[in-house]
């Protein structure tokens, strides 16, 4: 057996995240100051032991923004990853495995897709949820974060779809899938207990620069102002 | 010309240095067909990639000489490494599959040596590439110099990595495992092939092979290795004739023989566990968007029936439609036509390559209580009780079970596979070559214990294979396919004794068994 190395890269990434996840945790609970009062006193205040990150042009605390905006964003990236790997696993599973007229059909939708940037797409279904001409919709989601995250999240399932069915294609020639096919496995325990684990290796490095992607999506929305909505605060 | 004295290759990629080859000699005249034989992990490929200088300066640690024409190899600098290196010195690989680029022509990358080490026109390195290609023994040069690697079969490509080593006119080609991949009959031609480049050209051909009877008919000298050490070298009939050391005899006993008489056993009052009957199949492929389709049939009527307790062995070479008999049978191609009668969920199948056959993410005892999973009706104990006995039954530790199939040898997971098959307790099991994959002691022992599985539990086998020499230690009945249909059929003894079609005469030949009879 080898002998597992100390990995410093993981170690100072632990590090890196629990802070953020102490911050946000802590923000729960306690936060210094209002983080949506206005006070035209402090307007652009500089750093002092009282605000330590200083203050923005309506006199709001920056240090206290970063708490709650760490949660919103940390709350956008999770969810947005979420739905694109869940819908895009889903998706590339099944024209991975079954190729034919599902392949055909569901890859020509998701290069229809990919046609689009990311953003545009987002875009395209914030409109969606426009409460004027949608109220169902608004009604369901509201505005704001979740949104967003929706917006987001459809507009990943393309790319997560395609690493995972180009996966999938090659595993489904290997011959421990012959095998459980011919002992009898369904084709759902084969696509997801037997094929899945053998493409993480794959997924998880897609999944994270998926995180990273979703971060930066999210800043150009609110950038565009269809992102988060003011007074919330996001990263 | 070349020499070798003391070589050690050590590894430094982890912590503690790791040495795979100790003490390593030879000497090549020049027109020497010398020959290295041993096992996997015997350090046989590192020996000839040092030699081509193909090892990293980074992780590896080299002591010793290598001398070529009196040239120091080892310390050489690395401009002069790749001076020689396509010029004089050449290798062929073993995978034609992957050694040629997909993306290039054949011409471009036969060529690619003259650009570097000539000062050729474009005139001259074509006519030079066709020579090449005509030495190769390649059907229509100037076609196959426009062609790309996926145009051309398994055996065209590697006559094509063998003219693109031959077109500097090396005086050392380097040949590792160059017939591993191919068919028996191809195999013999480019053994043939070597052999007149060795006449003609008087090239030293260094041979590494696993396959004793292969380096018995090429070469003149024998290097026998085994765990980085030289067991035993000398000339070739010396060394098969009468070898001096323990391992040299145990690896010349593992080849499967046709020396004993076999006793024949009549089947015919056994219950028939598998019958097949005018199964055809045909493949359809469309030529273009609006092409018409085009119709390949690979099986054309076949038909047997299968014993309890009988092994049916099937040789053919790929392409004959093996494999696709193998996947109607155990019901992974629903495509075909004739009929099919065997008990539901009664056959199971081993693979051939034990490196894609178990799930790598899996522990073995996962792997294993599997079958029993999907079959339901077994708490967890009973599954891994079962499994470990399963373990035990196939000669393996049971311990393993916590363990992942990327910690076990290919001997091991070969095991694991055939008890795999066995969890459901199959009447029949489909062995779709299951021993080439494997070293020569190895592939014995696989091969006695399926011997040993069929007696104590009454399998019926179909054991699929191109080795005629396999076949004839553990089979019953031989079944001999051609083009998707069986052209001979009958007990080894007959067929390799008094075969009636020329296909089996060809491939008794190539076998170097054709003289069997005189034995009898």
């Amino acid at each position: 057996m080898m002998k597992k190395k100390r990995n410093d890269i993981l170690v100072t990434g632990s590090i890196l995240t629990s802070v953020m996840l102490l911050m946000i945790l802590v923000g729960l609970f306690f936060l210094p100051y209002d983080p949506e009062t206005m006070n035209i006193d402090l307007k652009f205040a500089g750093i002092s032991w009282r605000h330590p990150f200083g203050c923005d042009n309506y006199g709001r605390d920056i240090f206290t923004r970063v708490m709650v905006g760490a949660k919103t964003t940390l709350l956008v990236a999770v969810g947005t990853v979420g739905i694109g790997a869940g819908a895009g696993v889903l998706i590339g599973a099944f024209t991975g495995y079954f190729g034919g007229w599902i392949d055909e059909v569901l890859m020509r939708v998701i290069d229809a897709l990919f046609a689009f940037p990311s953003i545009l797409l987002a875009l395209v279904v914030v409109s969606l949820f426009d409460s004027e001409k949608n109220q169902v919709l608004s009604l369901l989601f509201g505005s704001g974060k979740y949104q967003v995250i929706i917006a987001l999240g459809i507009a990943f399932i393309p790319s997560f779809a395609r690493v995972v069915r180009s996966e999938y294609l090659k595993q489904r020639e290997m011959d421990y899938v012959k095998n459980a096919k011919i002992m009898g496995c369904g084709h759902l325990r084969i696509m997801f207990v037997h094929i899945l684990p053998n493409i993480l290796s794959v997924l998880v490095p897609t999944l994270m620069i998926g995180f990273n992607n979703a971060v930066l999506a999210e800043a150009g929305m609110s950038y565009l102002g269809i992102g988060v909505q003011p007074p919330d605060a996001s990263l | 010309m070349l020499e070798v004295r003391d070589l050690n290759i050590e590894f430094h990629d982890h912590s503690k240095p790791e040495t795979v080859v100790y003490d390593f000699d030879l000497v090549m005249e020049e027109g020497d067909i010398v020959g290295i034989v041993g096992e996997s992990g015997s350090g046989k490929t590192m020996s000839a990639l040092a030699i081509c200088g193909l090892l990293s300066r980074r992780d590896m640690k080299k002591r010793g000489q290598i001398l070529f024409q009196g040239k120091e190899l080892l310390t050489c600098s690395r401009q002069e490494m790749r001076e020689l290196q396509g010029d004089d010195i050449a290798i062929i690989f073993q995978e034609p599959m992957t050694s040629l680029n997909p993306v290039m022509k054949i011409g471009w990358q036969v060529e690619e040596a003259l650009k570097l080490h000539t000062n050729m026109t474009k005139e001259k390195r074509y006519e030079r590439a066709i020579w090449a290609l005509r030495e190769a023994e390649l059907p229509f040069p100037e076609k196959v110099y426009d062609q790309y690697p996926h145009e051309l079969s398994g055996g065209m490509r590697q006559r094509v990595m063998i003219a693109a080593a031959i077109v500097c006119r090396p005086k050392i080609l380097v040949a590792d495992e160059p017939t591993t991949a191919l068919d028996v009959t191809i195999q013999a031609e480019i053994i043939e092939l070597l052999q007149k480049l060795n006449r003609e050209y008087k090239t030293g051909i260094l041979f590494i092979s696993h396959d004793l009877s292969l380096v018995r008919k090429l070469c003149k000298r024998v290097v026998v290795m085994q765990n980085g050490y030289i067991v035993e070298q000398g000339n070739t009939e010396q060394i098969f004739g009468n070898p001096q050391k323990e391992y040299t005899k145990h690896l010349i006993a593992a080849i499967p023989g046709c020396d004993q008489v076999k006793e024949e056993k009549d089947f015919f009052h056994e219950e028939v566990v598998l019958s097949v009957k005018d199964i055809c199949v045909s493949y359809y492929s469309s030529k273009g968007i609006l092409g018409k389709k085009q119709e390949q049939e690979v099986l054309k009527g076949v038909d047997f029936t299968l014993h309890k307790g009988e092994v049916l062995g099937m040789v053919g070479e790929s392409g004959c439609g093996k494999s696709t008999l193998a996947k109607v049978i155990v019901g992974l191609n629903k495509a075909y036509s004739g009929k099919l009668e065997c008990e539901a969920g009664s056959v199971q199948m081993v693979f051939q390559d034990p490196y894609s056959s178990l799930n790598p993410r899996k522990t073995i005892g996962w792997i294993l209580e599997e079958p029993l999973k999907v079959k339901g009706g077994y708490t967890k104990e009973q599954r891994r009780q079962k499994a470990l006995s399963m373990l035990t039954k196939v000669g393996l530790d049971p311990e393993i079970a916590n363990r992942y199939p990327g910690q076990l040898s290919g001997g091991q997971r070969q095991r694991v596979a055939i008890g795999l098959a066995l969890m459901s307790e199959p009447k029949v099991l489909v062995a779709d070559e299951p021993v080439s994959a494997l070293d020569v002691t190895i592939q014995a022992q696989i091969l006695d214990l399926l011997q040993r599985l069929k007696e104590e539990m009454g399998l019926a086998i179909l054991f699929i294979s191109h080795d005629l020499r396999v076949v004839y230690e553990l089979c019953d009945h031989v079944i001999i396919m051609e083009k998707g249909k069986i052209v001979e059929r009958g007990t080894p003894q007959k067929i390799y004794t008094s075969h009636e079609h020329p296909y089996t005469g060809e491939l008794l030949k190539v076998a170097g068994i054709e003289k069997i009879a005189e034995k009898f």
